[in-house]
């Protein structure tokens, strides 16, 4: 079904107000994300008229000067060149938050650059996110007040910004955007593709069950492939012509016994696996070919059976991985030769493609529910049951090693997924109804929350373009603009 | 009387003696610092004037030895006055003829004073021989230091050199010259005789004079003014003059040479330890404290027998001063009282009511009463109850913490809502991909696990009891009880392969030739019902309380509430074929349940559970659950141990290789137990109440039969809300994760991990 297009429209307000962000660490107050990015700028314009601007020592606002006079010496650096200040030591307040020092670097930029606007910096101590006063988090973080410290700021990362709330009929199991379409998966045994904008393009049904996974296999201008793995077990690869928005079924993956969770397609767009309730990992090609693949069967298959195999021609898989020992949750191409899967067994294991064969198991202790890679960072990340987003390296030798876990959620992590542009930036989503968006750099607390959704998150995306966009058991689709800074890219 | 008797001699004798001792002391000390002078103004004999100093002092001095003797006499009688009156009255009277008496006092006394100086003091002898130039010596009688009154009868008083005697003066005055002497000679009145000698003297007027100043008690002396104004020798004053002008002796310039051997002998001794330094006096104090050394933890250490008196009963009503009337005794009570024993009342007192408490007259049986609570304290025989302090925390098992037996379900992850009544029974498939659950609003839902989705509802109609999924995982069966009916239900989920062969499984029977009587009715579904997915209707004559599978997936079981009748029926479901295991019915049974690993199956009666081996048709063992209802029953997995959930709150845990008794009785719960679950891979096990709560506990089996098993309650888990006076009503374990599920009154089930 088609979301109306005035429906659509009336979303946006209500999620913008759903969408809190910029939870303080430790202080667990919740500003309002641009709001109070707003009141802060307004203070300080304010409140530069009576500092001297030539004084190297930052003025102590008058509440503040009488609690502590304490001085910290800092040199600021940033990777920015639009923002570079002046590298020498400044004399700050040893109290003084992210609002204060963000104040000082307008100031000094003003000073220099005459067109310069009010920019809103976050700061990071040797990577940290400063969340707290100056001298706690060095308190914290056992860093000697004695020494010049060497702050870096970034521009503060906006809070997301909603866009769009996309109405489905059903839960929607899976999302993948493009930079024009979105393709979600959905309980009602369709997967639909959807324009960034909200407007429904195309519902491919097809499916005899649940689609639980949904991927873009090729994008040209006037065909795409993609592909939908369902509950019926089986997998199949779509043709999308888009000037006559037709899609046509052109193979049927046959062969798993269970219900398909995940597919991924390589970076080559040839190949894609995908991984299933039985417990195996199979690759298939993706390259549309006009034969059908043989298919030994029973010879009383049901007439069901034959009904589905009218969708498209069978397919058989190129291999099958089998090493898992419970359901496979995620599956995905790390790099072009290497297949990560998580389980239900507790373990990831990551699989050359060519070959077959299992390279490593990185073990947890609870169920995998997603994982994801970022190749900006080559770290994974992995959703579990028991709440916590981990991350891995799958390149060390100890397979066992988390690097990191980022807790904050309270219910199952249904997703995750790392920013296609930042290395530091992952989302999540969970049970606990809250999509989450961090940073690494502040691993207790997340940048933002996004507590949109009325029930149970299961899927997330970030496209390339900054658009996030969480589905979940509330029958909605959620979209948020968030633009990357033009320093992080790359970073 | 005339003549004193011997013992009064005798007695003035030692009173001479010991003043003349007194005498020559005093002599003495003066000799030293004096002597010279004394001897110089002294011609005369410095024994008298020693002894009569005061009087030599006087200055009435006369060189004449008759006033000497005088004198002498004189202080006799003085002396003598001074000692006994009686005598010196008799001395001085008048006309008494006692001379020769006095003589020999005189003489006596004479010889007295002598004969100590003489004895002790060599050297004033010598002195007064040199000087002495009188002709006393004739004088003297010479008879030694003997009493005079031994001469009284005789003549003489003494011997001269030559030994002849001395007589005596002649004693010839009779009364008569007496009488004539007083008459003529003037000198009579003062003339004294002395005793030594006999010789009569006549008294000087110096002595007169003092005899008469000393009978009027005045001094001897007559220039001595005893009332002279005193001076002051020392006074407060400090004079400028020291009191004597003597200079300082050279010995006091000169270091003492004794002092100084005594101080180098005490610097000796010091140095040899002989003398110790006084030691430092302690601040001890006087009293102490007697119960110090006592143990002040235990209780009444100082009785260690101790035992409480009994109390006495408070006071109530009656024993008031103004009871209630009901209180007061009738006059018969009052009667029935007065006649009964006072040991038998029951009151030892009548009642009484007074206006204000000012009224109540002073209690008069006090004393009394006092005296019988001491005998009764006294006599009463008490037991001494033997405490044993048993600290509670020592009497619980140690256990390892429920963090070291990870993993367990601890927190709520996922409802399952789309219930609109509350949840009698779930299952989960064997994959643990779904679940089943029925619930009185007549429907059978299929659930995803892992999304609380739920896949599909299948109206049966009525009340769900009991739903079974078939613990084979090559087939795709559920059995759903309702009513009097079992449905054979094929969910369709899961792998088509499996769901088409069980489908082509149950199909492939065939009738067999010769119809059997059978207990139920095998009816094949309708069309209808088979687009819901049931494939087979199992028509029995009572309502199903309960379903449950064979390990293999063929067999399976159901329980029919047929209180005396046959309640339990063995199905095979491929061959369609029902029988009855027991030809008599063992009481109201509650549940059934087939031996994961031998042919036993295990019949849950009210009170007990039996165990039957399949194969040889017997009853193979008994367990008594010590319950009074049995509602539930789990195997595990292991098949050694059972665990029964009963409706009093108890879940007993069974080793079958132990006893017929439990081996453990758990009371966790507050209210009914409804389910019980094993795990089957992990050593959980799980009870759900009617208190809306799942316990979850470590139960370990040991492979070692001499081990027992280690049961360790892990976690409450809450969620469910209580309705109906019903909480959780079924549970049960995910396959393969230690997840739970719980099946509620509230329409919910949760999934706990």
């Amino acid at each position: 079904m088609r979301a109306s297009a005035p429906r659509t429209r009336a979303r946006p307000q209500r999620s913008g107000a759903a969408a809190r962000g910029g939870r303080r660490e430790g202080g667990g107050a919740r500003a309002l994300g641009s709001a109070a990015g707003a009141r802060q700028a307004g203070g300080a314009r304010s409140r530069g008229g009576s500092a001297g601007a030539r004084r190297r020592t930052w003025p102590v606002p008058p509440s503040a000067a009488a609690a502590a006079m304490a001085q910290l010496t800092a040199r600021f650096r940033t990777e920015n060149r639009r923002f570079a200040v002046e590298d020498v030591p400044f004399s700050v307040p040893a109290t003084s938050e992210t609002a204060d020092l963000s104040q000082l670097i307008n100031k000094l930029l003003a000073a220099a650059h005459a067109d310069h606007k009010y920019v809103e910096f976050d700061f990071l101590i040797n990577g940290q996110f400063l969340r707290l006063p100056l001298v706690t988090h060095m308190e914290m973080e056992n860093i000697s007040t004695e020494e010049v410290v060497e702050i870096e700021y970034v521009e503060k990362y906006m809070a997301p910004q909603p866009e769009e709330c996309i109405f489905h009929d059903d839960w929607i199991s899976s999302v993948q955007a493009t930079e024009e379409w979105i393709l979600t998966g959905c309980y009602d045994q369709t997967a639909r593709i959807w324009s960034v904008d909200g407007k429904s393009i195309t519902t491919i049904a097809g499916h005899t069950e649940v689609v639980k996974d949904v991927a873009w296999v090729k994008q040209d201008s006037l065909l795409c492939l993609l592909l939908s793995a369902s509950m019926d077990q089986t997998v199949l690869l779509w043709e999308w012509n888009v000037e006559k928005n037709k899609v046509k079924a052109l193979h049927c993956c046959r062969g798993h016994a269970g219900s398909v969770e995940s597919v991924a397609v390589d970076c080559t767009r040839t190949k894609f696996c995908s991984g299933s309730w039985d417990k195996m990992l199979k690759i298939w090609s993706a390259v549309p070919t006009d034969e059908e693949d043989e298919m030994e069967e029973a010879a009383n298959r049901p007439r069901k059976k034959q009904k589905t195999e009218q969708l498209g021609l069978t397919r058989t898989p190129l291999a099958t991985l089998s090493g898992h020992t419970e359901a496979i949750s995620s599956v995905l191409w790390s790099d072009a030769e290497e297949i990560c899967s998580a389980s239900w067994d507790h373990t990831i294991k990551l699989w050359d493609a060519e070959t077959g064969d299992l390279k490593s198991t990185l073990t947890g202790n609870k169920v995998f529910n997603s994982v994801s890679y970022s190749p900006l960072c080559r770290r994974l990340a992995s959703g579990s049951t028991d709440r916590h987003i981990r991350l891995w390296d799958p390149r060390s030798k100890d397979g066992s090693l988390v690097l990191l876990s980022l807790t904050s959620h309270t219910g199952w992590v249904t997703s995750v997924k790392w920013s296609p542009t930042h290395e530091h930036q992952l989302i999540s989503g969970s049970l606990d109804n809250i999509v989450k968006l961090w940073d690494t750099r502040s691993c207790k607390a997340p940048l933002y929350d996004l507590a949109a959704h009325e029930d149970k998150v299961l899927c997330v995306d970030w496209t390339e373009a900054g658009l996030l966009l969480s589905g979940g058991a509330d029958n909605k689709l959620y979209c948020y603009r968030y633009p990357a800074t033009a320093s992080d890219v790359g970073a | 009387m005339e003549q004193p008797s011997p013992s009064d001699g005798s007695a003035e004798l030692g009173d001479s003696e010991e003043c003349d001792s007194e005498e020559c002391d005093s002599e003495e000390c003066d000799t030293e610092e004096c002597d010279t002078e004394e001897c110089d103004s002294e011609e005369c004999d410095s024994e008298e004037s020693s002894v009569y100093s005061g009087l030599e002092d006087s200055g009435s001095d006369s060189d004449s030895p008759g006033s000497r003797e005088e004198e002498e006499e004189e202080e006799e009688e003085e002396e003598e006055g001074h000692q006994e009156d009686e005598e010196e009255e008799e001395e001085g009277a008048p006309g008494s003829p006692s001379c020769p008496q006095t003589q020999a006092k005189g003489k006596r006394k004479s010889l007295e004073d002598d004969s100590p100086l003489e004895g002790k003091q060599d050297l004033v002898v010598h002195d007064e021989y040199e000087e002495d130039s009188s002709d006393e010596e004739d004088i003297r009688n010479t008879v030694g230091n003997i009493p005079m009154e031994w001469y009284q009868d005789f003549p003489h008083v003494g011997y001269d050199l030559d030994g002849k005697k001395i007589y005596k003066p002649l004693r010839s005055k009779d009364e008569l010259d007496l009488f004539l002497e007083k008459m003529e000679n003037p000198e009579y009145w003062r003339t004294v005789q002395d005793r030594q000698t006999g010789a009569e003297v006549p008294l000087s007027e110096e002595q007169l004079e003092l005899i008469r100043r000393l009978q009027r008690g005045n001094f001897g002396d007559v220039n001595f003014d005893p009332y002279e104004p005193a001076v002051d020798f020392f006074s407060h004053e400090v004079r400028i003059h020291p009191v004597t002008n003597r200079p300082a002796d050279k010995r006091s310039f000169i270091p003492s040479l004794v002092e100084k051997e005594k101080v180098s002998k005490l610097v000796h001794a010091i140095k040899m330890g002989w003398i110790q330094p006084r030691k430092p006096k302690e601040n001890v104090p006087a009293f102490y404290d007697l119960w110090a050394r006592e143990d002040p933890n235990s209780v009444l250490g100082r009785h260690k027998m101790h035992v409480p008196a009994p109390k006495i009963p408070l006071p109530g009503h009656a024993e008031s001063y103004n009871p209630p009337p009901e209180f007061l005794l009738s006059p018969e009570e009052k009667l029935a009282w007065e006649q009964q024993e006072p040991s038998e009342r029951r009151l030892n007192f009548i009642p009484q009511k007074f206006r204000s408490l000012r009224a109540v007259p002073a209690y008069s049986r006090f004393i009394h009463e006092r005296f019988e609570r001491c005998l009764d304290l006294y006599l009463c025989p008490r037991q001494r109850k033997m405490r044993v302090n048993v600290d509670p925390e020592d009497l619980i098992p140690k256990l390892p913490r429920p963090r070291d037996l990870q993993p367990f379900p601890t927190t709520q992850a996922l409802i399952y809502r789309g219930h609109s009544s509350l949840v009698r029974t779930l299952s989960v498939s064997p994959s643990g991909q779904w679940l089943v659950s029925g619930s009185d609003d007549g429907t059978v839902r299929f659930w995803e696990v892992s999304s609380a989705r739920c896949l599909r509802t299948i109206p049966v109609g009525s009340v769900v009891k009991s739903v079974a999924w078939n613990p084979n995982p090559s087939i795709c069966l559920v059995a759903v009880a309702v009513d009097e009916q079992v449905l054979l239900v094929n969910p369709g989920l899961g792998d088509r392969l499996l769901v088409a062969a069980t489908d082509q499984l149950l199909d492939s029977w065939e009738a067999p030739e010769e119809e059997r009587i059978q207990p139920v009715r095998w009816i094949p579904a309708s069309p209808e019902e088979r687009g819901k997915g049931i494939r087979l209707l199992v028509q029995h004559d009572k309502p199903v309380t309960q379903v449950t599978w064979h390990g293999k997936g063929d067999y399976w079981a159901s329980v029919v509430r047929n209180p005396g009748g046959r309640q339990v029926l063995i199905h095979q479901s491929s061959r369609r074929w029902s029988q009855n295991p027991f030809r008599k019915s063992p009481g109201m049974i509650q549940c059934v349940r087939f031996h994961p690993l031998r042919p036993y199956f295990l019949v849950a009666s009210q009170r007990s559970v039996r165990i039957y081996n399949l194969l040889r048709q017997e009853l193979t063992k008994k367990l008594q659950s010590n319950c009074q209802w049995i509602s539930s029953m789990a195997v595990h997995p292991g098949g050694d141990n059972v665990i029964c959930g009963s409706y009093d709150s108890k879940l007993a845990w069974f080793d079958l290789d132990l006893s017929t008794r439990p081996y453990r009785l758990l009371r966790h719960h507050g209210r009914a137990v409804r389910s019980v679950a094993f795990h089957r891979r992990y050593p959980l096990f799980a009870s759900g109440s009617d208190d809306g709560s799942v316990i979850v506990c470590h139960g370990m089996v040991y492979n070692d039969l001499l081990q027992n098993a280690l049961l360790v309650p892990l976690k409450v888990l809450k969620g469910h809300s209580p309705r109906l006076e019903l909480g959780v009503l079924d549970v049960a374990f995910h396959p393969q994760q230690p997840w739970l599920f719980s099946a509620g009154a509230d329409g919910t089930l949760r999934l706990y991990t």
